[in-house]
């Protein structure tokens, strides 16, 4: 009996101290919608933010341990990858599209250049398992973590409950993934009233309101839609882009509407990284738009810009690029559990 | 103390007795053909082989998700599973009976159950248990749970190992794969649904249908199909 009620008291404070652990409240930005993902489902904690860091930075997500989340997300380029149109997977192979930056996805409504993707919590599974990418299925994941040395401590710290599972994986990743907001770029303390505009900002701002915005809409500089902006096909990819998924030809050629924020940092540009510099992609949308059914409605009127303009649009789009965000710290390698 | 623990002992037995719930075990059976023309059930582990007059067929695997669990009687629903979802696997025997409990006073006459989970689960955040990505049974190269997969090989397919595999799925319209199976029951016995997979392969012709892998009109047509095998001990009398 008194053993029993030893036992009892363990299991007790062992599940007390597990519950002390302090949700983190995630903070909406002041004038920023309520973001899309329910923070009820999957509240955040310290324990399992890390954790979500350690598996997005650890490449035993990959068949060989050579490919991690941040093989081609780099949190110094707002994890985008900035040296390739297309990155290098497992045994070097390569993609068909490129590999987009991450911010601000507690506010994304699907994921993936097509919206393949329709939570964040599944997102992970698509480049896990794509041979091209990291070639592993989820299932193993979770046999090598379990049989790691340090991830069933970090699993207990931050579930309560060494037992690895495919759903406690996925929501770790989400946490440190939803950590990854993007606010403090310079646009945003002129919003605030904490800076000022140049000259030049300020009229790409106004050109930007009147010729970009409608797809790009403020703050998140997207409309979480997706649009045929017009690109000529690329014959040696045949991308189809949402179509894939609806199989409706309605969504021929349109791909997810990217986010503007950290853009100039986060070069190549477009699905399929084509352009490397932002006057490229000022140049298609004024004289490179390639006509069609499924051409964007946005996009019917043709949009005229003189090089000044343009230069003007792309001073203003550089008041996107967030120092604190590509600096942060809390996003980079966790030295500490990673060794 | 040990009073103590004897008093919770006997609220908890008294609290129990009170809900008088029935349990009853609902078991898939997955067979070639329903059992009047052969008893042999599909044991997977083995890699069975059944043959009918112009194919020898084997089977490699048989999944499927049950969801949404109810009771009717007399056509209006009596009772509902909480937390309805279950992964069938024909090759591992603990997942191929469920347990249902509910009120001994129950009438019923009909149970039914989805095939695959419903499209508000499929856009959820990542679920546990048989629900976890990790079972299987969720595409990865875009969202959604994978209903029923039937995997093996026959020699009318012109594929590498003459292999077929139909994985079926879908949530979205026009291509919602998801179908409504309703079976007759015995009140308060134990409820077997037997699967009926030579029908399937009788209705499929291989030599042209033996890979669907995505979501679809195919996907949504072999779904249909799939419903029309299921089958409990009072439909086959």
């Amino acid at each position: 009996m008194k053993k029993l009620m030893v036992l009892l008291l363990v299991i007790s404070i062992a599940t007390s101290a597990y519950k002390v652990t302090d949700t983190i409240h995630f903070i909406v930005p002041k004038g920023w919608p309520q973001p899309e993902y329910d923070f009820t489902q999957n509240p955040l904690t310290t324990d399992k933010i890390s954790l979500g860091t350690a598996l997005f930075y650890d490449p035993i997500l990959s068949r060989d341990s050579t490919i991690a989340c941040a093989t081609c997300h780099s949190n110094k380029t707002a994890f985008a990858q900035t040296d390739q149109s297309f990155s290098r997977g497992i045994d070097n192979k390569l993609g068909t599209r490129n590999a987009p930056a991450l911010m601000n996805l507690a506010w994304n409504t699907s994921f993936m250049w097509d919206g393949a993707v329709k939570h964040l919590d599944m997102q992970a599974l698509a480049p896990m398992s794509n041979p091209d990418e990291m070639d592993e299925s989820i299932k193993h994941v979770v046999s090598k973590l379990q049989q790691s040395k340090h991830y069933p401590m970090l699993f207990f710290k931050a579930f309560g409950d060494s037992i690895i599972t495919g759903e406690h994986t996925l929501k770790a990743m989400s946490q440190f993934m939803l950590t990854l907001v993007s606010y403090n770029a310079k646009y945003d303390s002129v919003l605030r009233r904490e800076a000022l505009f140049t000259q030049q900002e300020n009229n790409g701002y106004r050109l930007f309101r009147a010729n970009c915005a409608s797809c790009h809409r403020e703050p998140l500089f997207t409309n979480n839609q997706f649009e045929n902006n017009g690109l000529p096909v690329d014959t040696s990819l045949h991308d189809n882009g949402r179509m894939r998924i609806t199989q409706d030809s309605a969504n021929y050629l349109q791909f997810k509407v990217p986010t503007l924020r950290n853009i100039q940092v986060s070069y190549p540009y477009m699905h399929d990284g084509r352009f490397v510099r932002l006057q490229q992609v000022l140049n298609h949308y004024t004289n490179g738009i390639v006509r069609s059914k499924t051409l964007s409605k946005q996009l019917q009127q043709r949009i005229v810009l003189s090089n000044c303009e343009k230069e003007e649009i792309i001073a203003f789009l550089a008041t996107l690029t967030d120092k604190n965000y590509l600096n942060n710290v809390q996003f980079a390698y966790p030295k500490n559990i990673l060794h | 103390m040990r009073n103590l623990i004897f008093l919770f002992l006997l609220i908890s037995s008294f609290y129990v007795s009170a809900q008088k719930d029935t349990t009853i075990q609902l078991t898939f059976i997955a067979v070639y053909n329903i059992p009047q023309k052969s008893t042999e059930l599909i044991h997977l582990q083995d890699s069975a082989f059944y043959s009918n007059d112009k194919d020898s067929i084997e089977i490699r695997t048989l999944k499927f998700y049950i969801s949404g669990i109810e009771l009717y009687n007399k056509g209006t629903s009596v009772w509902k599973e909480a937390n309805s979802y279950h992964l069938i696997d024909a090759s591992d025997k603990k997942t191929l009976s469920i347990p249902l409990s509910f009120p001994t006073s129950l009438d019923y006459t009909i149970l039914s159950f989805n095939l695959g989970i419903d499209s508000a689960t499929n856009t959820m955040g990542v679920q546990g248990g048989d629900l976890d990505p990790m079972r299987g049974m969720y595409w990865t190269w875009q969202s959604g749970y994978i209903n029923f997969k039937l995997e093996g090989s026959s020699p009318l397919c012109n594929t590498r190992h003459h292999a077929f595999e139909f994985h079926i799925g879908g949530y979205h319209h026009p291509y919602n794969s998801l179908q409504r199976i309703s079976l007759n029951v015995s009140k308060d016995i134990n409820t077997v649904a037997y699967i009926e997979i030579g029908k399937l392969l009788s209705v499929i012709d291989l030599t042209k249908t033996n890979q669907i892998m995505t979501p679809g009109k195919e996907a949504v047509w072999i779904a249909e199909q799939v419903k029309s095998c299921f089958y409990s001990q009072v439909d086959i009398k």
